[in-house]
């Protein structure tokens, strides 16, 4: 191998990316480049086969119905029935009402595979709330920014399918190792918010009126279809008794049924989640199909191989090789969307992951919390976008605040290097 | 020109959204298979697949159409209007080739699958050139969008209306 023309080649990768061109057509374009350069292999005709094989392939069929799902719950009154039904349970806790940001994100993130998405349906009805009721708006915000990210982490995951797919892991797998780095970071954030409020007593406002056990429960129990179709979901998934295909249909049959029985979904709105969903899954498709043909052309370039080697002779320890990584990506972050950076970079990094003895499962949860933590670092950061559309605030006022909840993440991250129990004994109790 | 085009794509992306009602359904029948054997499909697992990147592929133009197709934009936005066009014309311009190529070989693909009669290894055993076909057209058209707005910028009018940036951020 050439390192001058590989250089060259990432040179113009990121010219390219950087000037504008659409992520999948660039990706397709370098990989066009470098296959003419190492192969004499017919280019066009293996890119037309490749993308083909990777744009019908049955694993990932998981991805337009997760998308589509939340695409349905999304234009619900989720949103509405969220805060009402947690508000009074969170009247007591330090902080009260900021709290239905983290929980709420939580909770709708285990039917959501997109951060943005729970970020903006959750901020949807929390935010105009909290500033009735007097909350302060950057805790409003942060919180909401952080907890949004959630989205990511907590399954059904978008890109947890996608790095499932590049890495060739278990979809199933991932979407369960997920789950308690999910509750362990909404905590964080809980814990994070309880500290500030006890610490800023003079600007969390009074509780609202007391209400009784049996009231509270009545205001709650519109949250009941959700928690039930979050349990058939992962629960299908956990007990092995539905690959994440079938659980991503069940899930969305499950949501339609929801927003039909809420009374809320006319013709109109069905056919608007449907054609959001296959616009959404058509951009994400795009860029896949980008990546499947870049990865093809790696492949004969031989750059994984030796840039595993370059790696691997460097010596580092793996915790060294674990916080390199988090700023690469962290800096990819601040000027590509996560599933991008996902694609662009497992086609090359895996081969150094399996020789450095990383289990895969494990760096796929520590690729989506990095990735979170892209999601609220400017210039690009869709959470941040998202929030930006909701209150109009500029994004460096928004990415200020929301450093806390970068921090925070941060502390995830180290916490699954030094117990990485956390992510992998619940997929190790699966069946089957 | 504009409107008759939206019109036009906007009939593409219902037929996207055709197809992916089309996934849903062939998994569920994968799974009404599994409890009951009167339901069996056999090969649904492989037509969710095709439904699926039929939709995909009929989507990209309507898609485009929309300014939702994600691209960096953190350069385009800095340049002074001038600058920003030049840009935006050759990215564009680059666009048109690569889809173009894009487009051409997966026709070659149906052709060349229909010449040696390929068949899926799977259950199935669907001759491959039927389910290419979406990506054939879809590629095809997705191609014509980029040359309309290629087009429409040279002649300095306006690609869309203010595209609905909601909806963009749902990818992640």
């Amino acid at each position: 191998m050439d390192i001058n023309i590989t250089l060259l080649l990432v040179a113009a990768l990121f010219l390219i990316l950087a000037s504008g061109v659409w992520v999948g057509l660039t990706l397709t374009g370098v990989a066009w480049i470098g296959m003419e350069l190492f192969t004499s292999r017919p280019v066009g005709d293996a890119m037309a086969v490749t993308i083909w094989g990777s744009a019908s392939s049955w694993t990932l069929t998981a991805l337009p119905l997760f998308i589509w799902m939340g695409e349905i719950l999304f234009r619900t009154k989720l949103s509405e029935d969220m805060f009402k039904g947690l508000a009074p349970w969170l009247e007591r806790l330090p902080g009260r009402l900021l709290h239905t940001n983290i929980i709420g994100c939580t909770i709708f993130a285990a039917v959501s595979g997109s951060s943005a998405a729970t970020c903006a349906t959750i901020g949807k009805m929390t935010l105009p709330e909290l500033k009735k009721r007097g909350y302060p708006e950057h805790m409003a915000l942060a919180t909401l920014a952080g907890a949004g990210t959630l989205g990511l982490l907590i399954p059904p995951s978008i890109i947890m399918i996608v790095y499932g797919v590049a890495a060739n892991v278990s979809i199933a797998q991932l979407f369960i190792a997920g789950v308690l780095p999910g509750l362990l970071l909404a905590g964080l954030f809980m814990g994070y918010t309880m500290v500030w409020a006890l610490l800023h007593p003079g600007q969390i406002p009074p509780a609202g009126p007391a209400m009784s056990f049996v009231e509270k429960l009545k205001a709650s129990r519109n949250l009941l279809p959700v928690v039930a179709l979050i349990a058939s979901v992962l629960g299908s998934v956990y007990s092995g008794v539905a690959t994440a295909t079938e659980s991503a249909a069940l899930g969305v049959v499950g949501a339609l049924v929801i927003a039909v029985l809420q009374g809320g979904m006319s013709l109109g709105q069905f056919r608007d989640s449907l054609l959001g969903a296959t616009r959404l899954y058509c951009m994400i498709a795009l860029i896949l199909a980008g990546a499947a043909f870049l990865t093809l052309s790696m492949g004969y370039i031989g750059l994984p191989r030796h840039l595993a080697e370059w790696i691997g002779g460097l010596g580092l320890s793996q915790l060294q090789l674990i916080m390199s990584l988090m700023v690469f990506f962290i800096v990819l972050g601040c000027f590509l969307d996560g599933i991008s950076i996902v694609v662009l970079t497992m086609g090359v990094l895996l081969p150094t992951i399996e020789k450095a003895g990383i289990d895969p499962v494990w760096f796929g949860i520590f690729v989506v919390l990095v990735v979170e933590m892209a999601q609220i670092t400017p210039p690009v950061g869709f959470n941040l976008f998202v929030l930006q559309g909701m209150t109009k605030r500029e994004i460096t006022y928004l990415a200020w605040h929301a450093i806390p909840m970068f921090l925070l993440m941060a502390v995830a991250i180290l916490l699954i290097y030094f117990v990485p129990g956390i992510v992998t004994w619940l997929p190790g109790q699966m069946v089957g | 020109m504009r409107p008759l085009l939206d019109r036009f794509f906007n009939a593409t992306g219902y037929l996207a959204g055709f197809f992916m009602v089309g996934t849903l359904l062939t998994v569920l029948a994968s799974i009404l298979g599994r409890l009951h054997p009167v339901f069996e499909l056999p090969g649904a697992d492989a037509y969710a697949g095709y439904c699926m990147a039929a939709s995909a592929f009929l989507a990209l133009a309507p898609t485009l159409r929309r300014g939702e197709h994600i691209r960096v934009t953190l350069l385009l936005n800095q340049l002074p209007a001038a600058g920003r066009h030049v840009l935006d014309v050759l990215c564009h311009g680059l666009a048109v080739a690569l889809s173009g190529a894009l487009a051409w070989f997966s026709i070659r693909l149906v052709l060349q699958s229909r010449e040696f009669a390929d068949i899926s290894t799977g259950l199935d055993a669907t001759p491959l050139w039927i389910p290419q076909l979406g990506m054939a057209i879809g590629t095809t058209l997705f191609a014509f969008a980029f040359l309309g707005d290629l087009i429409l910028l040279l002649r300095g009018e306006a690609l869309r209306d203010a595209a609905s940036s909601d909806e963009l951020s749902h990818i992640e």
